[in-house]
């Protein structure tokens, strides 16, 4: 791909980005400050710019002069990158030297993450479906030939494909004579692998071969993610009229929804609590499964395929949320010694949990290591790769549930960590998930406090989602608006920062600039709800780390996954001490790591074994009773973190000289 | 090959902590060993023991506690002069008790004028505390640090939630500041760090890690207290290395053991002996834990603890 440098004026600072790029965004990433708080939706007409050279792709706005247009001023948030340019960055806008000089060149490294690719992370193995169709031309029966309609059908798919060793399920039996009659004996059977061999699930008019999808499930505590597979391509389904290019969403057939039995717990315990009432169980059951059916109708409806296609469904989620969308009682999950029902639960007939899909789809279901480490981990691990590789490598899942694995292709080792659904969006109070409008990006300037917002989908702001949070309480800390305990200096001179209804905020949008009836802000209540969840986090890692023998400086590889939104700023996630400060090449986002293992294992029946494999070599380290693991989270609860030692470089941005003296004078005492 | 004790190879310092103003300041801290440890490093200021003043009579105390003030507990200024002239007091400690919104409830003026008395009357350097109120003391001992400009008192607890208006007024008239935070490392620390944020100077702090009383979770404070030390000693933990204060009397004193009196208790011994001892013995461990200041009550017991204090000196 083409790209072209782009250098900001006056820090001189350059970054180079991809043809097409929007300046704005080029801007944020390279850590140059340009006041923006419509999201990047072309409302607030702040991001004023004047380019200097080359040539750019943006038009007029109302918001900017006929003569400013001339003189080259233009809306960085309009603006494609097409050309080698340089561009002055106004001066309300600007940022000095001296703190630009202390954030790195952010040109010259990738701290923003996007999710990986499948294919780089886990080598060697075939594309091979566990669930695949075939097509079958059968001679009709005569009375010379007269076997059963059954019989014919498993011959030819002995004689025409070398399928061997096929048994049939009654269902499929059922139809059979129909089918093969109505369509001229000209068919397509679904076939999938079990442990006794090749099952006959399916029998279809025509040639359909080409069309077999599968869907995904991520089920988590709080969200639940779904993705629509073809399974022939091996890719995500795409939509039609879908693009790719940061503005237009939807590309890809992804649904997601908050899990419907959040009304009845927000965490796992309650939930379980909640399932021992008279009827709870049940009814925690049918609410999940109506969750996802709600994103199978959103994923069918999106790509336009049908029902009938889907021919096989994967879930990966936690132990508990596994046990209560089987339904099976989760009472001892919670009770010492914490065992789950099964580690390995057999394919099970979606029809039988409600599921509204065809009559002859399985529902396969990742194995589960224990009652806090499920099968969403194991999916991870299987899409992470780190179960082939030798370089030590820590995987982090940072949801609700945090689970956290480290080891290599001889071992893995994991904890789960209560954590809080901060960076889903939940418990904050203009949080939400990573969807259309969510504020994805954050900057503040140190001088005027105004802010620089991208929103995913370049919409009018809608709420944060967790990459948002990261970033405003990372530059919310290094403008030292707040302190290192989360808690806003009250003495800033900016109308941005007010008592409001929930104690001290930052507004980060007004209303006027959002798509809500009332100002976006971040409180202080958010910010500690942040602090326990990277907290949980970090002391997760550093028990885990500990209790190998180990520290955070052995760690070649970190693989991030979560549901942060589309990128994950590691600077900003080091700056508030959510991940560890080390070389920042060594860490991989790799966006939701269940999804990424489920279709892993829906392209390819080989990685069953290793599926299994992962679940059996895992060793659960139980925080619960660990005595480190309390001094550790209290430990983490501060900015960096209250061992300066373990976050040097954030320590010496930190202790730039600040306004200390502007502290005193809020109280009073000082003219 | 004759036998070497074991030593430790200590990398920090604690530092150095002047209370009080004149003759009669005292320097606290210094230490480069764990407590008593002379055969490691060194200790070049002995612990020091302030003695309890209250600015309202109590009504609580047991016998023992009342009989030696009970000329002077109407009038903390005479008090405080009975605790320097007849028990020879080294520190003053104030307790700003009648301050407390679920008591006596009286004002930030009012009890700042006590302070400013009692400290104006003695020469030695004087703890002001307060209710442990955290909304009541951002009032309370705001207000004594500008009435007592200059005179370099102790002002505590200062908790997360009130640091920033106490502690900025510490900084601006130049008091020491005593950092409370509830039994445990972390917190203790984030306090520390929190206040260096706000401008409070390192020679201006000391660390109240909180103290329950013998046989009510005394072995919290002292591993608290010992992992503190562990960290500022062996660890260079910056931000830890500050003096250790123990507001430990009213914590023994509350206690069923020292208040019971001995025809309520006839199998617990002699009252007055037993809140001595109990008294003394918390004293010591906590000293063994490596307390610089000591909040004491009972002069026999401040007496018993001086001679101990003299005997590890010595050896």
């Amino acid at each position: 791909m083409v790209t072209h440098k782009v250098t900001f004026h006056p820090s001189e600072r350059s970054i180079r980005v991809d043809q097409g790029e929007n300046l704005l965004q080029a801007a944020m990433e390279a850590g140059i400050h340009i006041n923006a708080s419509c999201g990047g939706s072309a409302t607030c007409g702040k991001c004023k710019v004047r380019l200097l050279s080359g040539k750019v792709d943006s038009p007029p706005h109302q918001k900017l002069s006929e003569e400013e247009y001339r003189s080259g001023y233009r809306l960085a948030c309009l603006t494609s990158v097409t050309d080698d340019i340089g561009v002055d960055v106004p001066l309300e806008s600007q940022v000095d030297r001296s703190v630009l000089a202390l954030k790195g060149d952010r040109g010259s490294a990738r701290y923003l993450l996007s999710p990986k690719d499948i294919f780089q992370l886990v080598r060697g193995w075939d594309v091979d479906p566990t669930v695949f169709k075939r097509y079958l031309e059968l001679d009709p029966p005569t009375l010379q030939d007269n076997k059963s309609d059954l019989t014919r059908l498993i011959n030819g798919l002995a004689k025409r494909h070398g399928i061997e060793g096929v048994s049939a399920d009654f269902r499929a039996i059922m139809k059979l004579s129909r089918v093969l009659r109505d369509s001229d004996w000209k068919v397509t059977v679904t076939l999938v692998l079990t442990k006794r061999g090749y099952k006959l699930i399916n029998v279809e008019p025509g040639d359909n071969t080409r069309q077999n999808y599968s869907i995904v499930i991520d089920l988590g505590t709080t969200t639940v993610f779904g993705q629509l597979l073809d399974l022939n391509q091996c890719t995500v389904v795409g939509c039609p009229d879908g693009q790719c290019d940061g503005t237009t969403l939807f590309a890809l057939a992804e649904a997601s929804d908050y899990n419907a039995q959040i009304s009845y717990g927000e965490d796992v315990i309650t939930r379980i609590v909640y399932s021992q009432k008279p009827g709870g169980l049940k009814k925690l059951q049918e609410v999940v499964v109506g969750t996802i059916n709600g994103i199978i109708e959103e994923l069918l409806t999106m790509s336009g395929v049908d029902r009938s296609l889907i021919s096989h469904f994967v879930v990966a989620g936690n132990t508990t949320m596994t046990q209560l969308f089987l339904g099976l009682d989760p009472k001892y999950i919670r009770e010492t010694p914490y065992v789950p029902t099964a580690h390995f639960v057999p394919p099970v007939r979606a029809v039988h949990l409600g599921i509204n899909i065809g009559d002859h789809v399985h529902v396969y279901i990742f194995p589960m290591v224990a009652s806090y480490v499920g099968g969403d981990i194991v999916a991870g691990i299987l899409g992470s790769g780190i179960f082939q590789r030798e370089a030590l490598t820590l995987y982090m899942d940072i949801g609700t549930n945090g689970e956290i694995v480290l080891g290599n292709k001889d071992w893995l080792a994991s904890v789960s960590c209560s954590a809080g659904p901060a960076f889903e969006g939940a418990g904050i109070k203009f949080g939400m998930r990573a969807t259309r409008g969510a504020i994805e990006e954050v900057g503040i300037n140190p001088h005027t406090y105004e802010p620089m917002i991208l929103t995913i989908g370049r919409a009018k702001p809608l709420g944060i989602c967790g990459s948002g949070l990261i970033d405003a309480v990372s530059a919310l800390l290094e403008t030292k608006m707040i302190d290192q305990n989360g808690k806003f200096h009250r003495d800033i001179p900016t109308e941005r920062l007010r008592n409001g209804a929930d104690g001290y905020e930052y507004v980060l949008a007004w209303k006027e600039e959002t798509r809500l009836q009332e100002d976006i802000a971040i409180n202080e209540i958010d910010i500690e709800n942040l602090m326990r969840t990277k907290a949980a986090i970090y002391a997760g890692c550093k028990v885990l780390l500990d209790s190998v023998g180990l520290g955070f400086k052995d760690l070649e590889q970190v693989i991030i996954a979560g549901g942060f939104g589309r990128h994950l700023d590691v600077e900003k996630a080091i700056f508030i001490g959510l991940l560890p400060e080390i070389d920042i090449n060594n860490f991989i986002f790799v966006g939701n790591g269940s999804l990424l293992g489920a279709r892993l294992l829906s392209f390819s029946k080989d990685l069953l074994k290793e599926t299994e494999r992962i679940s059996l070599m895992m060793t659960n380290l139980e925080l619960s009773n660990h005595n480190g693991f309390m001094n550790e989270f209290i430990g983490a609860m501060f900015f960096p973190h209250t061992d300066a030692t373990a976050f040097p470089g954030v320590m010496k941005r930190l202790q730039q000289p600040g306004r200390e003296e502007s502290s005193l004078k809020s109280a009073g005492v000082v003219s | 090959m004759a036998f070497a004790i074991p030593t430790i190879s200590y990398t920090g310092k604690i530092k150095e902590v002047v209370l009080g103003k004149g003759p009669k300041a005292v320097t606290i801290g210094g230490e480069t060993s764990y407590p008593f440890h002379f055969f490691e490093g060194d200790a070049p200021h002995a612990p020091r023991i302030a003695i309890e003043v209250y600015d309202a009579a109590p009504d609580d105390w047991a016998d023992a506690a009342l009989e030696p003030y009970k000329d002077v507990l109407n009038d903390p200024v005479a008090w405080a002069k009975k605790a320097v002239e007849t028990y020879g007091a080294e520190l003053i400690a104030l307790q700003l008790v009648s301050t407390d919104p679920n008591g006596l409830n009286r004002s930030a003026e009012e009890a700042a004028a006590t302070a400013k008395k009692v400290a104006s009357a003695v020469d030695v350097p004087v703890l002001v505390w307060g209710s442990g109120s955290a909304d009541k003391d951002a009032e309370v001992l705001r207000k004594v640090t500008e009435v007592c400009d200059g005179m370099n008192l102790v002002i505590g607890p200062i908790v997360e939630g009130n640091y920033k208006q106490v502690g900025a007024g510490a900084i601006a008239y130049k008091h020491t500041v005593a950092a409370c935070s509830p039994i445990d490392i972390n917190l203790a620390k984030q306090l520390n760090i929190l206040l260096g944020n706000l401008g409070v100077p390192d020679g201006q702090l000391i660390v109240d890690p909180t103290t329950g009383g013998l046989g009510y979770g005394i072995e919290y404070t002292y591993s608290v207290m010992e992992r503190d030390r562990m960290a500022a000693l062996t660890q260079q933990d910056e931000r830890l290395q500050f003096p250790l204060i123990c507001n430990m009397a009213k914590e023994v004193w509350k206690t069923k053991e020292a208040k019971l009196k001995t025809e309520d208790a006839p199998t617990f011994g002699d009252a007055k002996k037993r809140g001595i001892l109990m008294e003394s013995v918390t004293a010591v461990t906590l000293l063994l834990a490596g307390a610089d200041v000591l909040v004491m009550r009972h002069p026999e017991a401040i007496k018993l603890v001086r001679e101990m204090i003299g005997d590890f000196k010595t050896k």
